[in-house]
């Protein structure tokens, strides 16, 4: 705690006046509590899913995971949620990212929650199943699960449609997971239904072309979403904060004008509607039947910074070295650029590009609502939350840039002296690269950018051997 | 058990004494942290072969300095502060009555990913590395000065942390090999021209050593006494004759080395280290990650990927040793030795105990080192001592091994060895299985065979 306390200070007298502070009561809706059915948590900033390959590639998790979330936690975030934790090893989206698909995982969640908690931060799980939408498929070789078996569309994963024994092991594998959250002592867990994951595979009217219980009409493409969050309230019962991700709308014909535009908003709404029936505490609201799109992460498109590491890809999907000739060959780069740039410009930005969408989900369900994109300036939050827009944030990409974003908020500014350009250049170096800030422009030097990035890995351990890992 | 079998004769160095003939040659793969500093990971890594009766390690390429690295995620020994890690590696290994040698190194222009930090590489040249077209600069007498430095300190760094002695990577094509090697080295200073000018960093380096880690410390030097760039290159000098390498060797004697590890090659890969095939297939899945490193690795992959070129591409790799591969250095071994008086060991697909108990009795070499033939067989000193010629399930040099570290974790990933695939991921995924975060009784997370 004399930690943060010290921290907090050297924030509040960091460069004065670029930007004034603001009046307290402008500020003032961030660090309401915000009380869920199942969890109170002390302000409205989240955390959201954001990690880089931290982990071991059989799935096991590791300090550098831990380190990483501390950043978040000291910085003051009322709520980490995690990145993607793969509930099955053949559900995972690219490898080295811890997982939870056995009870052997159970003690290192149970020391990262520890470690969190005791800086006074909530600490939820999300889980994950890619299906066809990954980014590695790793050395197991696991054909991808998926409601169809069309490939999917931007790297060209092959994918085999599921059938209904492998729908109800994956339906089981989720309940699995959610009841070791809650046996390793974390706050609850979040499904990741959103950005082209397999949940999304199932409720999207772009991908899911069942004709059996699981496809055709909006009731039978949510019946997945709808088993799994049952079995999860039949698993740990009715005391453990549970949320959901969502997509209100997936916008796939700003990815590839070819595709079929996804669900409505109407038809979102209506699955929010159920959700919250079948028992889900919490939606967060994102955007996109794809990952990434160009709506989420909301930014440029970095094609220089991204040749550099999407490679590693191009042994894995079937368009990957398409793509990759595309982002590195003029003028198709700056093309690709303009194109995935277009939605965000008519918007005419990039924070709270989802605000609307989450307005609407909060008009239908009476559960809080969480929305993500871009969000790092206190009068936009406060005022998104006070207008009814949603009742808490989750940010990603600007806390990468400043994990003390929130420390500023309580000193009175409206946003940190280095705001996150929205470069996406951490998108995409978190494939070969260990993930932190990419934008040399915010800071001094190369070095001290290295420096910032490297700092996840701590002080080099093995300093007293002799003293085993505390395991609560 | 074979009666006093030469294999397990103790062999003594200056400095160290080491309890069999059996070295486990420098081998890794990228289970450390992007920063430099290690992880038990490797250190189960390690573990493995100690457990299985090797005399002493090697350990995998261990950069002295955050620019010389050759691919992220191996253990630097750059900063002190990393010592505690090496000391607990070291006593681990240690505790199975194995000895452990750090492999000092600094690769130059030659690199496989260069890695966030920098993106020149030193080298004697500001020419290119050939194959994959990483960049370099020339080194100025001040960073020759500096590397030189970082190589006591590197050496000074092992002494602290208990390690038994040091090994200078002086072969394969990396720095030593930039300055020693005839056909990279085109520098018109006191470190290019003549013979002894290109020997002078390779000298200075094992001098600056002597005086920082003093007399009483093993120290080793790994060279290529014949390079063959034209194995691959058929455009460019060969390199060093073994002629010019044997006189090398005896100025570094003069200079203080304890013991000679003979590989080949000025560059790596080579054709002929680590002898054996050349896989398609798995370089084709993991070689993609190099691609927007070098100017030429793009070419490479389609090369790599589009028939027909990528069968004369495997043909021309592959011819230099019409398949035969265990032992194929020992000539070039046997020079050193008649011309020195420290041991030597020597480097290339050992794996049979019959043919490395004749290297040894036939007085060409004082041991072997091995590096993918106890990657297949961690416990193959174990099986020699049972008296077995090889191992049930032999290494079948295809090299998979070697491809697959870049992306993927390192391990056999040679199928037809297994009973399976599922069989085969189990005991890559092995080298995860840690203490940490395990609860006392919770079973081990891969399953135990």
């Amino acid at each position: 705690m004399t930690l943060s306390n010290a921290h907090v200070q050297s924030v509040a007298a960091a460069t004065p006046g670029e930007h004034p502070p603001l009046h307290p009561a402008r500020s003032s809706a961030i660090f309401e509590p915000l009380r869920f059915r199942n969890l109170e948590v002390k302000n409205r900033i989240f955390r959201s899913s954001v990690a880089g390959r931290f982990d071991n590639y059989d799935g096991s998790g590791t300090e550098v995971r831990i380190n990483w979330d501390l950043k978040f936690a000291r910085g003051g975030v009322g709520t980490i949620i995690s990145s993607n934790a793969p509930i099955d090893a053949r559900g995972h989206i690219i490898p080295g990212y811890a997982y939870i698909d056995s009870d052997e995982t159970i003690p290192f969640w149970r020391e990262l929650g520890r470690r969190i908690h005791e800086l006074d931060c909530k600490y939820v799980v999300q889980l994950v199943f890619a299906g066809r939408e990954r980014m590695m498929t790793g050395v197991q070789r696991w054909p991808a699960w998926s409601s169809s078996n069309r490939a999917e569309p931007i790297n060209g994963f092959p994918a085999t449609k599921m059938t209904v024994p492998e729908i109800q092991s994956v339906v089981r594998s989720f309940a699995g997971a959610a009841r070791r959250a809650r046996e390793a002592g974390l706050d609850g867990v979040e499904l990741a239904g959103a950005n082209g994951m397999l949940f999304t595979q199932f409720l999207s009217s772009a991908i899911n072309d069942r004709d059996d219980d699981y496809g055709g009409s909006l009731e039978n493409r949510a019946r997945f979403s709808l088993e799994v969050v049952r079995a999860i309230r039949a698993e740990v019962g009715d005391d453990f904060f549970l949320g959901f991700k969502i997509s209100p709308r997936e916008h796939m014909r700003e990815l590839l004008p070819w595709l079929r535009p996804g669900n409505s908003l109407e038809e979102s709404l209506q699955v929010c509607r159920w959700l919250e029936k079948a028992g889900v505490d919490m939606l967060h609201i994102s955007t996109g039947g794809g990952f990434p799109h160009p709506r989420n992460p909301a930014g440029r498109f970095p094609a220089r910074e991204m040749v550099k590491t999407y490679d590693a890809l191009i042994s894995d999907g079937r368009h990957v070295l398409r793509n990759f000739l595309i982002f590195s060959t003029w003028p198709f780069s700056a093309g690709f650029g303009w194109w995935w740039q277009r939605p965000t410009r008519a918007f005419g930005g990039y924070e709270g590009i989802n605000l609307a969408d989450s307005r609407a989900v909060k008009q239908a369900v009476s559960i809080p609502v969480l929305c993500t994109g871009g969000f790092q300036t206190a009068s936009v939050i406060a005022e998104a939350i006070s207008s009814g827009g949603c009742d808490g944030v989750t940010i990603a990409r600007p806390l990468v840039a400043n994990p003390d974003l929130v420390r500023h908020f309580e000193a009175g500014r409206d946003t940190a002296p280095r705001p996150c350009t929205y470069c996406n250049k951490c998108l995409f170096n978190f494939v070969e690269n260990p993930l932190g800030c990419y934008e040399e422009a915010r800071f001094d030097s190369r070095e001290e950018m290295l420096e910032q990035i490297f700092s996840v890995y701590g002080e080099p351990s093995f300093l007293a051997h002799d003293t085993p890992v505390e395991v609560a | 058990m074979i009666d006093n079998d030469v294999i397990f004769e103790p062999l003594e160095f200056r400095n160290l004494t080491v309890k069999n003939r059996l070295f486990r040659s420098s081998l890794s793969g990228r289970f450390d942290n992007y920063d430099g500093s290690g992880t038990e990971i490797r250190i189960n890594w390690d573990v493995k072969f100690a457990k299985g009766g090797i005399g002493a390690i090697i350990s995998s390429n261990t950069p002295v300095h955050p620019r010389g690295l050759i691919v992220p995620n191996y253990s630097h020994i750059d900063r002190d502060e990393l010592i505690p890690f090496y000391r607990e590696l070291v006593s681990r290994v240690h505790e199975h009555d194995c000895r452990y040698i750090i492999q000092i190194a600094f690769s130059g222009r030659q690199r496989d990913v260069p890695g966030i930090q920098y993106a020149k590489g030193l080298s004697s040249t500001d020419k290119r590395e050939p194959l994959h077209g990483f960049e370099c600069e020339r080194m100025t007498q001040a960073q020759i000065d500096e590397i030189v430095d970082a190589f006591a300190q590197g050496a000074r760094r092992a002494r602290e942390a208990g390690a038994d002695g040091v090994e200078v990577h002086g072969c394969n094509g990396y720095l030593i090999t930039q300055f020693l090697s005839s056909a990279i080295n085109d520098r018109d200073d006191e470190y290019g021209g003549s013979l002894e000018n290109r020997a002078r960093f390779a000298l200075e380096v094992v001098r600056a050593i002597r005086r920082e880690v003093g007399d009483d410390y093993h120290v080793q030097f790994k060279i290529s006494p014949r390079e063959h760039m034209r194995d691959i290159y058929p455009w460019m000098g060969d390199g060093n004759t073994l002629e010019e390498s044997v006189q090398v060797c005896k100025w570094l004697e003069e200079a203080g080395v304890d013991g000679f590890h003979v590989s080949t090659g000025g560059a790596f890969p080579h054709p002929r280290n680590p002898p054996g095939k050349m896989p398609l297939a798995d370089l084709a899945r993991t070689y993609d990650s190099m691609v927007s490193s070098g100017r030429h690795a793009f070419r490479n992959l389609v090369a790599f990927r589009v028939p027909p070129l990528k069968w004369t591409m495997q043909k021309w790799w592959e011819r230099p040793l019409h398949g035969k591969y265990e032992g194929q250095t020992l000539p070039d071994a046997a020079a050193v030795k008649r011309a020195v008086d420290v041991p030597v060991l020597c480097a290339g697909g050992f794996q049979t105990a019959s043919v490395i108990r004749s290297a040894i009795e036939s007085g060409d070499v004082d041991g072997v080192t091995m590096a993918r033939t106890v990657l297949a067989n961690p416990d193959l000193p174990k099986l020699f001592a049972e008296g077995l010629d090889r191992a049930p399930r032999p290494c079948t040099y295809c090299n998979k091994c070697l491809v697959n570290f870049v992306e993927n974790p390192l391990g056999c990933y040679d199928e037809s060895r297994f009973e399976s695939r599922e069989q085969m991921i189990e005991e890559i995924m092995t080298v995860y299985d840690l203490p940490a975060y395990k609860e006392q009784g919770a079973p081990a997370r891969t399953a135990t065979r």
